[in-house]
């Protein structure tokens, strides 16, 4: 598992910020964000806050070996579960990916908060997640595929070489006849 | 604003992030001021939840529909599922205390 963290303030108030959240995308710095969509969003009516579920398409240039071997496109998906709470003044914003994620979960958070009346505080941590048991699976499979293969190869190399000494040695025996 | 996955729901997308955002923005500092008094901060939510429903609620259901159709057609539905039955996330995850603001501050 990888980690990755940081943490550092806006100079702008928590409402502003989390008003300006929403606005984020389409952004030029962050251009491989292409849509966004939400799924489901509620107010509770006890405490204020609001949950919201999106959707973000992504065009983001995998590696070619990652797109050659798990036969991704340019297109990802991501979720992401935010809850806003006015009442404790507390953004917190949970993403992981959808696509690909038979393979890894990348599994981020984000949290906004006032530092002070006129500042707010980002921490952000992700962790990368390989899905060894997955993996492990693929693995056992691939080394059956292979010795199945190597079996069959055997058995066609038994047989060639028979044929070959075969018709080398009836020739020969003709021959001398 | 930025575009819908589905070009046909775009429309419908920007007409209720408008309305969604201009709600949001009303809603949002007025809440954190309101008393912490549990009553009155649950006759403010209640009052604006209904706000929010009488406003956007018919905008909503028709992004809604659309989207959920464009989702199913990119095949993301069973992606979803398995990552909401892993992680429903129904409420919000535990405060990561070393990024809590001290409670002086």
């Amino acid at each position: 598992m990888h980690f990755f963290s940081q943490l550092f303030n806006y100079e702008h108030p928590w409402s502003h910020v989390v008003i300006g959240m929403w606005h984020k995308y389409p952004n030029p710095h962050c251009s491989h964000v292409v849509t966004v969509d939400t799924l489901s969003r509620t107010i509770d009516p006890k405490t204020g806050i609001v949950r919201t579920e999106r959707v973000l398409g992504c065009k983001q240039k995998a590696p070619t070996w990652i797109v050659k071997l798990f036969g991704g496109s340019e297109d990802a998906f991501v979720r992401e579960i935010s809850f806003i709470d006015p009442a404790t003044q507390r953004a917190t914003i949970t993403s992981v990916n959808l696509s690909l994620s038979q393979f890894a979960t990348c599994l981020e958070q984000v949290q906004y908060f006032p530092s002070s009346p006129h500042r707010t505080a980002f921490s952000q941590t992700a962790e990368v997640q390989a899905r060894l048991a997955l993996w492990r699976m693929a693995a056992d499979g691939l080394e059956k595929w292979l010795v199945q293969r190597f079996e069959q190869n055997a058995q066609l190399g038994k047989v060639a070489l028979s044929d070959v000494l075969r018709t080398l040695w009836e020739e020969r025996h003709a021959a001398h006849v | 604003m930025a575009h819908s996955l589905s070009e046909e729901c775009t429309p419908l997308k920007h007409k209720y992030d408008s309305c969604f955002n201009a709600w949001f923005e009303g809603y949002l500092e007025p809440a954190m001021n309101v008393s912490a008094d549990a009553q009155q901060r649950e006759t403010y939510s209640k009052q604006k939840a209904a706000e929010y429903e009488e406003k956007c609620g018919k905008i909503w259901e028709s992004y809604r529909l659309c989207v959920q159709k464009a989702v199913k057609d990119k095949g993301l539905d069973t992606l979803l599922q398995q990552a909401r039955e892993e992680n429903p996330l129904t409420e919000p995850p535990p405060v990561d205390k070393s990024s809590s603001p001290s409670p002086n501050s």
